[in-house]
């Protein structure tokens, strides 16, 4: 299998190293996200609840062992746990911000204290992040994930910057493994990645760039799989300045641009035409009446009544890490043009422009983010890119009503109400015109048709399982 | 040649200390906070807390003036510690060796391939002059100039790996992993040192002393391989130490593109994630090592040519 990164800091839980260890089947979490269900399931607790207002208690699964043969106990849950929160860069899902200790109540309950009362914490379980080792991983002061998981493959060899080579556990709490063992790669490169699945040197390429589909598309032995990824580009507005600050303007803009033409021409059809904020298969996205489409005379009606006049040509930053977006600014830049306002585009390294756009001090900007990057819950995201007091409130969009939706929703337990609080919040982004939702990214997997039970999971967590299979292996 | 070696050991150090300085000041020179792309290398993401900045520059040491980071990571460097890199935290020299070990295999085997392939296509062509076999080998070879390796690399992937189905896509794994990036490394040198052989046999062939060989009885082919082989490799030694310096930190887009753990991607790296120590550490070896071998590349070239060396003697 063939991933598109190695680890930068050996195997420390707290940094994306866990994504690998999780991928390949080493590292499991005390939940899960399952993402068909769209709801957190058991994996090494099989029930949970909250026991006060800042307390969680978490049941540990009978009968689990790690791949060292020592049982999974709370003690072992705990000391991994506390690595995570002890880390020098901790974790995004959890860390002392938002977990305030971990403690063992007997040998089969862990409980989670938060510093103020929070419904998510379940969530933050699920988080790769909180994979649990055994003891022993930790004796040396670094991390040793070398047979101390309790997943269905146990690492055996790691060529540094290469490749982790892993071997069936025998003994696997979730019952009979399938494959023999696996070797997961680590290629940077996109097109490498692909090529690997079309000669076979690879049964999974994760995270195959769409300049490689069309060759992937037209071969008998290899799937393309894509799904709904929780990224949508976006071209961000600095609400805080003229002409952003009239709502009018920001409508304006989007009634200008195509984001059909942009979806099939710039992204090769590879992403969808974005309706708001979330992509539609997601369960907190807004009831839409689908992508914005462009209406020029709309577009020109709202610039005059937003009394808009042109002057210095505004500028749109394409972050160079995307290389796409400078073609997408392109197309924004003509679309724009054709409303008759002027457009620069200013092709720039993202750590050079943070600043300026941190404070305030742009027009508009490309970007893409992970919604679900801390935990498989937009609450993180929709804090800190959309309430006045975010801290990566790019848009400086400032609303009292949509605030107070959000932290209704950060105290809420129920999953679906939550919910409907994001639809909700996401309602209001979107009649403001807060920003231009451009195009929902798919996560585009290419498997070799013989593998069987391959879920695709769109970000790239749970990827080889006890039930994955070849013939011959 | 004391001289001469002291000279050289002099020049080691001061490059070293000037190329390892260059690097210390890439973090200030470019844009952005360093200690936030450290942060983002080990956790990607966006939302970075301030507090972890803050706590993460002073355990580091990066809120200290620059140059007292450079004294403190020069006295470390000279008592023969790399440190540890900002990102893992683990020492630099355990990324440093195996990635240079990486190199070296690579760089060794294109090198000999272009010099044994320009050996024999530089002495065809000069031996043909103006015919056929001359004017082909020149053609090509100068043809592979215009092939950079960002283009000739996935171009061998698409012909070998994917349609002849004959050596693997990517990876270091063993000899067969090795043929396709040595091929796109060597195409180059290849170009170049043939172009350099096939001059020095020719001018060999126009002098004097081969005139006087062949009338002292030796025949075309003696003369040929006791004085115009040797001529046409002397300026090969100077090219191949000079292109092995290069290609040791040079090779980066051949070593993604295979997914090589080498030098030039572990450098390239360092440089993105603002992590200095291993940028450090990686370069200071990297010169050091190209002082190194054309210092010894200059004493092979006086070796072999004795006027060179009765002149400097």
């Amino acid at each position: 299998m063939d991933n598109f990164r190695a680890p930068v800091a050996d195997w420390a839980l707290e940094s994306d190293a866990a994504y690998i260890l999780s991928l390949s089947g080493c590292l499991e979490t005390l939940t899960k996200y399952d993402h068909a269900q769209g709801k957190i399931v058991p994996s090494l607790a099989t029930e949970w609840k909250q026991s006060s207002t800042r307390d969680w208690d978490f049941t540990l699964r009978d009968g689990v062992r790690f791949q060292d043969g020592t049982d999974l106990t709370a003690e072992a849950v705990v000391t991994s746990l506390q690595k995570v929160l002890d880390a020098e860069v901790p974790a995004r899902a959890f860390n002392p911000t938002v977990v305030s200790g971990v403690q063992a109540l007997d040998e089969h309950t862990v409980r989670i204290t938060t510093p103020v009362e929070s419904p998510l914490v379940p969530y933050r379980l699920a988080s790769v992040n909180t994979g649990v080792l055994s003891q022993a991983a930790y004796e040396d002061g670094a991390v040793d994930p070398f047979g101390h998981c309790t997943g269905p493959f146990t690492p055996v060899s790691e060529k540094p910057k290469q490749s982790l080579t892993l071997d069936r556990n025998e003994d696997y709490w979730g019952g009979p493994v399938q494959l023999a063992g696996a070797e997961v790669r680590f290629i940077t490169d996109g097109a490498t990645r692909a090529a690997q699945v079309q000669t076979g040197e690879a049964d999974v390429s994760l995270s195959v760039p769409v300049s490689s589909l069309s060759a992937l598309d037209g071969h008998s032995d290899v799937k393309v799989l894509k799904a709904d990824s929780p990224r949508t580009a976006t071209l961000y507005m600095n609400n805080s300045r003229a002409p952003f600050d009239d709502v009018n303007f920001r409508k304006a803009i989007r009634s200008a641009l195509d984001l059909d033409a942009l979806a099939s021409s710039v992204y090769e059809g590879a992403a969808i035409p974005a309706s708001g904020p979330f992509a539609s298969s997601e369960p907190w996205a807004t009831q839409s009446t689908g992508a914005a489409r462009q209406d020029v005379k709309a577009a020109k009606d709202l610039l005059a009544a937003a009394g808009y006049t042109p002057g210095r040509p505004l500028e749109i930053i394409a972050i160079v890490e995307r290389a796409e977006f400078a073609d997408v600014a392109t197309v924004i830049q003509e679309n724009l043009k054709n409303v008759g306002v002027p457009v620069t585009i200013e092709t720039k390294e993202y750590a050079s422009v943070e600043p300026d756009l941190l404070a305030g001090d742009y027009d508009m900007v490309l970007s893409q983010r992970n919604r679900l990057i801390d935990i498989a819950d937009p609450i993180g995201f929709l804090t800190a890119d959309y309430t006045c007091d975010g801290s990566y409130n790019l848009s400086h969009f400032c609303n009292k009503e949509y605030d107070q939706i959000i932290a209704k929703a950060a105290g809420t337990g129920d999953a679906q109400e939550r919910y409907r609080l994001y639809a909700e919040a996401g309602k209001i982004l979107e009649e403001q015109a807060v920003n231009i939702w451009l195009v929902n990214e798919q996560a585009i997997d290419a498997v070799r048709s013989d593998l069987q039970s391959y879920v695709q999971d769109p970000l790239s967590r749970y990827v080889l399982t006890a039930d994955t299979s070849k013939p011959g292996s | 040649m004391k001289a001469f070696l002291a000279r050289r050991t002099a020049t080691l150090g001061v490059a070293v200390l000037l190329a390892s300085f260059v690097v210390f000041l890439i973090p200030y020179v470019t844009p952005g906070d360093p200690v936030r792309k450290i942060i983002r290398s080990r956790v990607a993401g966006d939302v970075i807390d301030d507090a972890t900045v803050q706590r993460l520059a002073v355990e580091l040491g990066l809120q200290d003036p620059f140059w007292v980071q450079y004294v403190r990571w020069l006295a470390r460097f000279c008592s023969g510690d790399m440190g540890l890199s900002h990102v893992s935290r683990t020492p630099v020299i355990d990324q440093v060796l195996p990635a240079l070990s990486v190199t070296l295999s690579l760089v060794v085997l294109t090198l000999g391939t272009a010099a044994v392939a320009a050996l024999v296509l530089g002495i065809t062509a000069a031996l043909q002059e103006g015919h056929v076999a001359d004017r082909l080998i020149t053609t090509t070879t100068q043809a592979f100039i215009a092939m950079p390796e960002y283009w000739l690399a996935p171009v061998l992937v698409l012909v070998f790996a994917l349609k002849l189905s004959v050596l693997p896509s990517a990876g270091w794994t063993g000899p067969a992993s090795a043929v396709l990036p040595v091929a796109a490394l060597a195409l180059r040198p290849t170009s170049y040192f043939t172009s350099a052989v096939r001059e020095g046999v020719i001018d060999a062939l126009r002098a004097e002393h081969i005139a006087a060989a062949r009338s002292r009885g030796l025949t075309y082919a003696q003369a040929v391989w006791r004085h115009a082989v040797p001529n046409g490799m002397l300026p090969l030694t100077t090219m191949v130490s000079v292109w092995f310096a290069g290609l040791l930190g040079g090779s980066v887009i051949v070593e993604v593109i295979f997914a090589i753990p080498g030098m030039g991607r572990l450098l390239y790296d360092a440089v993105l994630n603002s992590d200095i120590p291993v940028a450090q550490g990686g370069v200071a070896v990297v010169v050091g090592l190209a002082v190194v071998l054309t210092t010894l590349a200059d004493l092979a070239h006086r070796l072999l040519n004795p006027r060179l060396r009765e002149h400097h003697a």
